[in-house]
């Protein structure tokens, strides 16, 4: 009998909530919003399994594993006091103060012997497990280039915008850089039926979890694809409400390094929409922690804590599936 | 005033030509051959 909370049922919330309920096994899911109606909205359409917890939350939660999925910005305080409970966290996050701050609990973590699985959606997270996937056709990799293209819900959208308003985070030479967000613009071009969208550089968490999976590696960069007006305005409040649900997104994952003699170029990628993605990879990762699959314990990136082949295998099967881009001149594929 | 005035006529025309030099142009040049697929060394386990 496995129990999974998931605190938040937003876009990815509400994804990840229905993926576990599908999933052998797991006999019940705990909701939490503070959004009430939307909270019964969401466990009426998940039928019997679901539960709510409503708000003010007087017990603990008696689960196997926590999913954050709430607001950017929150998961790191609610993720502290969970770990004092000695449960393993799946955060959802993109932000990088969230993803730097869970990271930070590594130590704590490794000492109650649980794991937190750190930025676990779209990118970061599958883009992790791509990495790790491209990684192991090397001998040493020097490089790790990622870029996605898509928003899911509301607060992807705000946070999207937010990004490409801050400083970058890129890791060069052994440093931390940081560019202004909507700088560097680079054509990427990514799983159809995205194809080539220009992106740029933001404020993304990709290279804090890749750096500490791959120590060693020379570069690790980020870009978001962005329209003309969304990197104009990106400093600007939102002018426009965002979007229920975005359309199509990808991801895109080039890894450079050395095998044998000679140097080569992997690039992997994959295309869903955000959310559902981000709801399969969250799910996926939530029950491999709860059999005891994730490779370590303390706070980590899906690069360091799955194994790619039976996760990307697994998430195949739940419809989230990744692609190779296969070059005659794979070194100009950027 | 007159120092004033040009001064804002010439912070207007550097915003203009900075936002058109933000908009304007391609990150680069797509691939000319190859494409993705399925990627299916994954399938073993």
């Amino acid at each position: 009998m496995t129990r999974i909370a998931v605190l938040g049922v937003g876009a990815v919330g509400a994804r990840v909530a229905r993926q576990l309920l599908s999933t052998d096994g797991i006999t019940e899911v705990v909701l939490r919003d503070e959004q009430t109606e939307r909270l019964e909205a969401v466990a009426r359409s998940l039928g019997d399994g679901a539960r709510i917890d409503t708000h003010p939350y007087v017990a603990p939660l008696d689960v196997d594993v926590v999913v954050l999925a709430g607001p950017v910005g929150t998961h790191v305080d609610v993720a502290r006091g969970l770990l004092a409970q000695g449960m393993p966290i799946v955060s959802v996050s993109d932000g990088v103060a969230d993803v730097r701050g869970l990271l930070d609990l590594d130590i704590e973590a490794r000492e109650r012997g649980v794991s937190v699985a750190v930025g676990v959606a779209m990118a970061p997270g599958l883009s992790c497990v791509l990495a790790a996937h491209a990684a192991a056709r090397f001998d040493q990799i020097d490089e790790v280039h990622v870029a996605k293209a898509g928003t899911g819900g509301p607060a992807c959208a705000r946070a999207h915008h937010r990004a490409l308003g801050a400083m970058s985070l890129d890791w060069r030479d052994g440093g931390w850089v940081q560019r202004s967000g909507g700088s560097g613009r680079e054509l990427c071009w990514f799983p159809d039926p995205i194809g080539a969208e220009d992106c740029y550089r933001a404020a993304l968490p990709d290279a804090l979890l890749l750096v500490q999976a791959f120590p060693g590696v020379s570069r690790v960069t980020s870009r978001v694809a962005a329209t003309r007006r969304d990197r104009l305005t990106a400093r600007l409040p939102m002018l426009w409400p965002s979007h229920p649900e975005g359309g199509p997104g990808a991801i895109r994952v080039e890894v450079r390094g050395r095998r044998g003699s000679s140097r080569d170029v992997t690039v992997l990628g994959a295309m869903d929409r955000p959310a559902v993605a981000a709801g399969a990879v969250a799910a996926l990762t939530a029950r491999w922690a709860t059999q005891g699959r994730l490779r370590r314990t303390g706070a980590g990136g899906l690069a360091e804590l799955v194994e790619p082949v039976p996760f990307l295998a697994e998430l195949r099967a739940r419809g989230v599936r990744a692609a190779v881009f296969q070059s005659d001149a794979a070194g100009q594929a950027r | 005033m007159k120092m004033l005035r040009r001064a804002l006529v010439a912070l207007g025309i550097a915003a203009t030509i900075a936002a058109v030099l933000r908009v304007r142009g391609t990150g680069g040049v797509p691939p000319q051959g190859g494409g993705w697929q399925e990627l299916t060394d994954t399938e073993s386990s």
